[in-house]
């Protein structure tokens, strides 16, 4: 090797080893984001994490066999004309609202028995409290559109009521109170939110001779898919708990009734919301004629689907048509038919005891 | 004459002079690099601001900062600066798995200000430890949605969910969203939580001096503390801190919230297109103010190419009289 060829070998050799090194210390010291750790979150995959998203299917049947009777639903609707309280019902906001759909699972399973059902809404002018977020009146039954026939009248051809109204007049009241004392049955159905917008819940509750607690029941534990949807079971035997394991009521809040009788009762488990403390005051009794619900909700088309609400909305449906007078009520008696007819219809609810 | 003495005009002591002047020169030119080299700290502790509401800008710029962090060799611990009430439950995720990654690699401590609820506890729970002020509120573990209602028929779409819903659906769907924030926070932390999961899903709020007790935080203290503490743990005896702030500029936006819903703001002086609803929300609703109305239109209101900026609405909720409403601020 002469000396140029040395020279050369040198030379690459250097280079060589610059550019090596200099490629390795880039990889070493590369710029840019470094792999993240792997970080395994089972709480994310843990296959019961999902709820099950199935809706679930309903049959609601009667086992009555009773001749056609006469049910009145007032399902608590303004009349048409008057302005909502809440002005978000304009737009369908507000909370719970019991439209025509809402009780359909009840209505229709009495329909398909041969039963009738009318639907009250108040005399125009009336100063009946809205529900929150009713916006459409029911169409009255019983007479041409915007004639509204009074309640009393109503309950004169009346077999059973059905109410998820709270606020009614004194002559309202009292009509109701003689419906019941002539043999009629009254199903009173109410909901938490009841206590903060409806004033007047206390009068009508003490004219069934129920009760209803403030608060409302939740579990936190078992649940039918949130904390406010409570399970209840029967607390004892009866035709309205007959084939029914378990009900679910989307806002409970507890009734009672002096000597009446605890038909449903939150599971264990349950708590109420003004205490946070275990409950298990009823959800549901009867008292004599009379029918207290703590929820307006659970007969709804898609909760009449879960648990066996389907089975309680018919022994509900029998219930309504097997007391009564098979249509054949008598007038409410002379006297209170007519305080009411004389009563100024825009007499205020609670004015009187 | 020795030898190795230099054949100089100046004499021995003039050279010893020159010398030592020269030297000196030379080390004034290269005392600051040794001084600063000398002083410089061992390592960076970095403040990560989470504050305002959770959204998707908030959640961008704390994957961003955290990424670079990790990514970083002089930055050795992490304190989470926080001060939020939560937002939307996919930033909160965002966030938490972020701050779950630098856990992993360095120590990472958050240090709670006014605040730190829901979305915002969500975020900050893989952190080490969680300090708070006596008055520092936090918790809010749970969702904030509004009921699912079933929809009347919607003509038009291609399938029933498309633009509906189903009420059973839409609960399940809620229930899911609600475990999926509990169950992480149980995995997080329900080795210190002195309650039960029952008792988490109440989604209470707790002033810091009940939450040390009751394992919701770790320990009393300032920002400052949790610093220290945190350079403590990563080994360093002298530190820097290197405060990185996070979210869009301006405070928006910001969260407002009716009787029925909770709503994000785009804009201090909003029009229909910079009001979005918020079907569901890692939120805790006392900390977003209430104002009583927000001005909505349904989407049947809607001209044909509203319609179609519409057609990807995944609301949990959606019902078709509201859900795919936008709108401005009416109150």
């Amino acid at each position: 090797m002469n000396h140029a060829e040395r020279l050369a070998t040198a030379f690459v050799a250097t280079f060589a080893v610059i550019v090596l090194a200099a490629t390795v210390a880039g990889f070493v010291a590369t710029d840019g984001a470094a792999p993240a750790p792997e970080i395994e979150n089972e709480h994310f995959t843990d296959e019961n994490l999902t709820h099950d998203r199935t809706p679930g299917e309903a049959d609601v049947t009667m086992s009555s066999t009773q001749p056609p009777r006469t049910v009145l639903v007032d399902p608590g609707i303004e009349t048409a004309g008057t302005v909502p309280a809440n002005p978000l019902a304009l737009l369908g906001l507000g909370g719970p609202d019991v439209a025509d759909r809402d009780i359909r699972p009840l209505a229709n399973a009495l329909i398909e028995n041969g039963h009738e059902v009318r639907v009250h809404t108040p005399p125009a002018g009336q100063p009946t409290a809205p529900r929150p977020g009713a916006t459409r009146p029911a169409p009255n039954q019983n007479g041409a559109e915007g004639t509204q026939i009074p309640l009393d009248s109503e309950l004169e051809e009346a077999d059973a009521f059905v109410t998820f109204d709270s606020e009614y007049s004194a002559a309202e009241r009292e009509a109701i109170e003689s419906f019941v004392d002539g043999g009629g049955t009254v199903v009173s159905m109410t909901d938490p939110d009841e206590a903060f917008d409806q004033p007047g819940a206390a009068a009508f509750d003490s004219t069934l001779g129920v009760s209803t607690e403030p608060g409302y029941v939740y579990n936190l534990a078992e649940n039918d898919l949130n904390y406010q949807r409570v399970y209840a079971e029967p607390a004892g035997d009866s035709a309205l708990t007959d084939g029914v394991d378990r009900a679910v009521f989307p806002t409970a809040t507890p009734v009672g009734a002096a000597g009446g009788e605890e038909a449903f009762r939150p599971i264990d488990g349950s708590q109420l919301s003004t205490s946070r403390t275990p409950t298990d005051a009823p959800l549901l009794v009867e008292n004599g004629g009379v029918i207290k619900i703590g929820d307006a909700d659970f007969l709804s088309p898609e909760n009449a689907q879960r648990a066996d609400n389907d089975v309680l909305i018919g022994n509900l449906a029998d219930a309504l048509v097997t007391s009564g007078n098979g249509g054949a009520r008598p007038p409410v008696g002379s006297e209170s038919t007519q305080t009411s007819s004389d009563a100024d219809p825009t007499d205020g609810p609670d004015t009187a005891s | 004459m020795s030898s190795n003495r230099f054949d100089s005009p100046l004499t021995p002591r003039h050279q010893l002079a020159v010398v030592v002047v020269a030297a000196a020169l030379i080390g004034a030119v290269f005392a600051p690099i040794v001084y600063a080299n000398a002083n410089e700290p061992s390592g960076t502790v970095a403040v990560v601001e989470i504050e305002g509401p959770v959204n998707t800008a908030l959640a961008d710029d704390v994957e961003n900062e955290l990424a670079e962090i990790r990514d970083n060799g002089s930055v050795e611990a992490v304190v989470l600066k926080i001060d939020t009430g939560g937002g939307a439950p996919v930033a909160s995720e965002r966030m938490y798995k972020a701050v779950q990654r630098t856990s992993e690699q360095m120590p990472v401590l958050a240090a709670v200000q006014e605040i730190s609820a829901s979305g915002g506890y969500y975020a900050m729970a893989p952190a080490d430890d969680i300090y708070v002020l006596p008055t520092s509120i936090v918790g809010s573990i749970g969702l904030n949605a509004r009921a699912p209602q079933t929809s009347p028929p919607v003509e038009g779409p291609s399938g029933p969910d498309k633009a509906g819903g189903n009420e059973i659906e839409g609960w399940a769907r809620q229930q899911t969203l609600a475990d999926t924030f509990i169950n992480a926070m149980m995995a997080e932390r329900g080795d210190r939580f002195e309650l039960s999961r029952e008792e988490v899903a109440h989604a209470d709020v707790y002033l810091g001096t009940e939450a040390v007790q009751n394992g919701f935080a770790d320990e009393i203290g300032s920002l400052t503390e949790a610093v220290h503490e945190a350079a403590t743990r990563a080994g360093l005896e002298s530190y820097s801190v290197d405060t990185r702030e996070t979210g869009p500029d301006g405070g928006i936006p910001f969260l407002i919230r009716t009787d029925e819903q909770v709503f994000a703001v785009y804009s201090n002086d909003p029009g229909y297109g910079d009001v979005e609803p918020m079907g569901v929300a890692y939120v805790h609703l006392e900390s977003v103010p209430h104002i009583d109305t927000v001005e909505r239109f349904s989407e049947g209101s809607l001209p044909v190419d509203g319609e179609a900026g519409t057609a990807g609405t995944a609301d949990p909720n959606t019902t078709s009289d509201t859900a795919p409403a936008s709108g401005g601020v009416g109150a």
